[in-house]
């Protein structure tokens, strides 16, 4: 039987949605905002701020947006006078006990309060009292400080922590103006999720520190992306001051937040990868580098590809390809990992191919995964082993190295590898990370890092998930997958192909036809 | 207790507090020489529970907690078939300022809430009671517990009650001094462990209340109704209050009475009779001004307005309440502005927090008044009291928005100049 469809109308539009949808979903459903601050999608509602409330036709009191289920033939009313009066109240309400202190606050330009003040509101102020004086930085978490003057009581924070990682940090101590958020006795918020808090507060009561008084929101650029840090591929927000920065030599990415994938990540996602960041822009390579002679000479992108090109065709033309190794990593995107494989796997028909990965850490039993890299899974999918490096092997009758990524450096220790590097006659690093691997290679390419990048990734699950180029590229720095085409047109190898695939975007299609998986 | 004889003065045919005259009606032996549990006996020997409930219906007992609402129709809400224990609370969080009816029940005739609560029970299909006391009333729970042992060891509570195999246990919780724990959900919610916050309705108790789990809460006096529905049926107790709303109610007299006290009289009693009749007037030299007619969340009534028959209805009819029958008397000599601040004060302190109009309304509303008490009270704070006072009634989680503001609105709207003489003129 299908479910009966409930017609109501809200604001004179007529809408039909299903039994038990709630009055603020369905005005979702029309196109209309009803605005709401202790209420969250991911949480049971609650009913405690009570600036959704609409009119009912035929009911004496407003009934709550948030709670109410519509029933058939439903009259609803988001801005009779009524309506507009109570919402207006309860700002007032929330105004009087809030310090408006927005010129130094995180949130401001994203807060809900002042959206709504300025949406509904814009009225004076007539609270002439002397307002409540309340304790404003109190550390709740390694990294977060609450601001109760700021608080407005919505109870987000807490049921998060009860709701969703059920660890129940926080808590409503005190009572009436005197309520306040707090951790039971000094116990912290300490779990991998409490960054999840800042996006969550519809206010600036709970900041980053990594945040705060940094910059402000509306000098960022907001981008969509994927969590590189994990195989879980959260989706996330990149939150990017586009242009100069305001303060030279500071980062150019603000922050990370969580972004709405309920097949993915939900609306969350954890520190390790919220916090993970600053990781991406530290250390990075920008220069192409030739240590001709022990000397660093800078190069073209031209120069040092037709040069190592020069490296590999006669070894191409004579079919004697086995003293060439190379090693990836699942850092790669989906397109660049194929290119790899067609070149040095198809093409070249090499045999020793190596992968070198973060070292995998421990799951959270959540979102976060072990495995501490966001491709594996594609190389997988594409027939390639996953075989890790082997320094012997490695080195073993090698003549020509092409390393891509830094994370061979963190897993063997400095002296052997130096050592059995130094066998091998021609060493090529491509990476977007300085690591130490630079010392003991003849020829330095700088990748763009996975935020500079466009193209798609492969979760645990399989899910193909496209992202785009968060910022343009540090330095001199390419994409791997451009540094691969542009290599395969230097060797000359199946000119026709590699020459129509401009984009990640075409790649990515040619995949598909390719591989079933990627279809 | 002072003024014990007031309890006994004005009789016709009382209820609740037939034998309050004497010294050791808490003791079991007591009760039980005056006709006591054989409401008791009656109901579980010779009714079914759907009797019960009819007759408790019939007899038009509406909630003598505030709200007023049918206690037979409430019962009906909690579905007959359910794989969930039912459960009973007893509403003892008298906490209402005026009020306290209740505890001369507990303290002088305890049996007769235990006798309501095993009929409630055995109407409804309860197994387990939890008497909510406030927490104040330390030594009325000591003898409330003293009378359910004593209840329990004659075979009126525990397993199979008078051999007819229904089991009842109840438990005593005492509250920790929240007002808002006398909101049935607050009570709720306190009595499973958690910070004293109402919960949004629906859903109800009748369907999800404690423990999740279906559930009836009862005031005091209303589960003190039902051993006399019982023994004398629902036309005789109808027969003592009026059509809708029926039996008798024990009115709380405080102020400057000649004999400040509670009186039980039929429902429906005018204002003036029970502060005039009963109650004995104001005491010499004194002048009413005004009388709260239910607690201090009821609007408050001018001298000009107490002939007025005390019941649900007509009260609601003048834009009052009867509320807990809590009638406060207020004299000429008292500044209306110490009672707004009285109020204000009370309210402020006791929301609970939970939501916004409430938690910062009251509170700002405070502010106001303690400023014009002061001295400092500026042109046009009457009607900004009033403005936000019309901002939280009707407008928050819980009917405490309410009784906060209806008194604030009711006093700065009946007493508008008196309040306005306290300002400054001119610009302020």
């Amino acid at each position: 039987m299908e479910s009966a469809g409930m017609k109501i109308v809200i604001d004179d539009r007529p809408v039909e949605v299903e039994e038990g949808t709630t009055i603020l979903q369905a005005a979702k459903q029309a196109g209309l905002h009803i605005p709401h601050l202790c209420f969250h999608p991911a949480f049971v509602p609650e009913g405690s701020c009570r600036i959704c409330l609409v009119e009912i036709e035929g009911l004496p009191k407003l009934e709550l947006a948030c709670a109410t289920a519509v029933r058939d033939g439903m009259k609803i009313s988001t801005q009779s006078p009524r309506v507009r009066e109570a919402r207006r109240g309860v700002l007032e309400f929330l105004m009087a006990d809030h310090p408006l202190d927005c010129p130094i606050c995180d949130k401001a330009g994203e807060c809900k309060l002042q959206d709504y003040y300025q949406e509904y509101g814009l009225f004076e102020g007539a609270f002439k009292e002397a307002k409540e004086k309340r304790d404003k930085i109190i550390k709740i978490a390694e990294k977060l400080i609450l601001d109760r003057e700021r608080c407005i009581l919505c109870t987000r924070c807490v049921r998060f922590l009860s709701e969703i990682t059920k660890t129940q940090e926080l808590g409503v101590f005190r009572r009436g103006i005197h309520s306040e958020i707090s951790t039971y006795e000094d116990a912290p918020v300490q779990n991998n999720y409490s960054g999840n808090l800042v996006d969550l507060c519809p206010v600036g009561a709970i900041t980053d520190t990594e945040f705060r008084f940094k910059t402000r929101t509306w000098f960022l650029a907001q981008s969509e992306s994927i969590c590189p840090l994990c195989s879980r591929g959260c989706n996330i927000y990149v939150d990017y001051h586009p242009g100069f920065t305001r303060i030279p030599g500071t980062a150019k990415i603000y922050r990370i937040r969580a972004r709405e994938n309920l097949e993915v990540n939900g609306r969350w996602i954890c520190d390790f990868g919220r916090y993970g960041f600053p990781s991406l822009e530290k250390d990075r390579g920008d220069k192409i580098l030739w240590k001709k002679e022990g000397r660093d000479t800078i190069m073209s992108w031209e120069k040092i590809l037709s040069l190592l090109a020069e490296k590999l065709r006669p070894r191409h033309r004579t079919k004697n390809t086995s003293n060439i190794a190379v090693v990836a990593n699942t850092w790669m995107t989906n397109e660049e990992l194929f290119l790899f494989k067609k070149i040095f796997k198809d093409d070249l028909g090499l045999k020793k191919i190596f992968f070198a990965d973060p070292r995998p850490g421990s799951g959270d039993g959540f979102l976060l995964q072990a495995e501490r890299t966001p491709n594996a899974r594609a190389a997988k999918e594409m027939g390639l082993e996953l075989n890790p490096v082997n320094l012997d092997d490695l080195s073993k009758n090698t003549d020509v190295l092409i390393i891509f990524g830094p994370f061979l450096a963190d897993l063997h220790d400095p002296s052997s590898l130096k050592n059995d590097l130094d066998k091998i006659r021609t060493k090529v690093l491509v990476s977007s990370h300085r690591s130490g691997l630079e010392s003991y290679v003849d020829f330095i390419l700088p990748a763009s890092g996975i935020l500079e990048k466009t193209g798609s990734l492969t979760n645990r699950d399989g899910l193909v998930q496209k992202f785009s180029a968060v910022c343009p590229p540090c330095g001199d720095s390419r994409p791997e997958w451009s540094v691969l085409i542009e290599l395969a047109k230097e060797l000359r190898i199946n000119a026709g192909y590699y020459s129509r695939l401009t984009q990640p975007e075409v790649i990515l299609k040619e995949m598909g036809k390719e591989i079933a998986f990627f279809r | 207790m002072a003024c014990s004889k007031a309890w006994t003065r004005h009789v016709d045919e009382k209820i609740l507090t037939e034998h309050f005259g004497l010294a050791n009606l808490y003791e079991i032996e007591a009760y039980l020489e005056r006709g006591g549990y054989r409401a008791v006996t009656k109901a579980l020997q010779e009714m079914t529970p759907d009797g019960i409930m009819d007759e408790v219906k019939k007899a038009g007992l509406r909630g003598r907690g505030g709200a007023g609402f049918p206690a037979g129709m409430k019962w009906s809400f909690v579905p007959k078939t359910s794989d969930k224990p039912k459960y009973l609370c007893v509403n003892a969080d008298e906490g209402e300022p005026g009020t306290f009816k209740d505890r001369y029940i507990l303290t002088h005739n305890p049996h007769l809430l235990i006798e309501g609560i095993i009929i409630a029970s055995f109407s409804v299909g309860i197994h387990a009671a939890y008497v909510y006391i406030r927490g104040e009333y330390e030594a009325v729970a000591q003898r409330l517990e003293q009378a359910l042992a004593q209840a329990a060891q004659k075979g009126y509570l525990g397993k199979s009650i008078l051999e007819t195999g229904f089991d009842l246990d109840v438990f005593v919780h005492r509250g920790a001094g929240a007002y808002i724990c006398g909101e049935e959900t607050a009570l709720l919610e306190s009595l499973e462990g958690k910070r004293g916050h109402p919960r949004l309705k629906p859903p109800f108790p009748a369907t999800v209340g404690l423990f999740q789990c279906p559930t009836v809460i009862n005031n005091v006096e209303t589960l003190a109704n039902i051993p006399a529905i019982i023994q004398k049926g629902a036309p005789w107790f109808l027969d003592k209050g009026l059509a809708k709303d029926g039996g008798t109610r024990i009115f709380g007299v405080s102020g400057p009475v000649v004999r400040p006290g509670i009186y039980e009289l039929p429902v429906g009693t005018s204002l003036r009779e029970i502060i005039y009749t009963h109650a004995g007037g104001l005491k010499p030299g004194k002048k009413l001004k005004a009388v709260i007619p239910g607690g201090m969340s009821a609007p408050i009534l001018k001298a000009d307005e107490i002939d007025i028959k005390m019941d649900f209805d007509s009260l609601a009819g003048v834009g009052s309440m009867l509320g807990s029958a809590a009638v406060i008397v207020i004299d000429e000599a008292t500044p209306i502005l110490d009672v707004l601040k009285k109020v204000a004060k009370f309210y402020a302190h006791e929301s609970c927090g939970q939501c916004t109009p409430c938690r910062i309304g009251t509170s700002w509303i405070h502010k106001i008044i303690k400023r014009m008490s002061a001295g400092h009270g500026e042109k046009g704070d009457v009607d900004e009291l009033v403005r936000l006072a019309s901002n939280i009634k009707g407008k928050t989680l819980c009917p405490m928005g309410d009784a906060a503001s209806l008194p604030v609105l009711s006093l700065a709207q009946k007493f508008k100049n008196e309040l306005e003489s306290c300002l400054k003129d001119g610009s302020g």
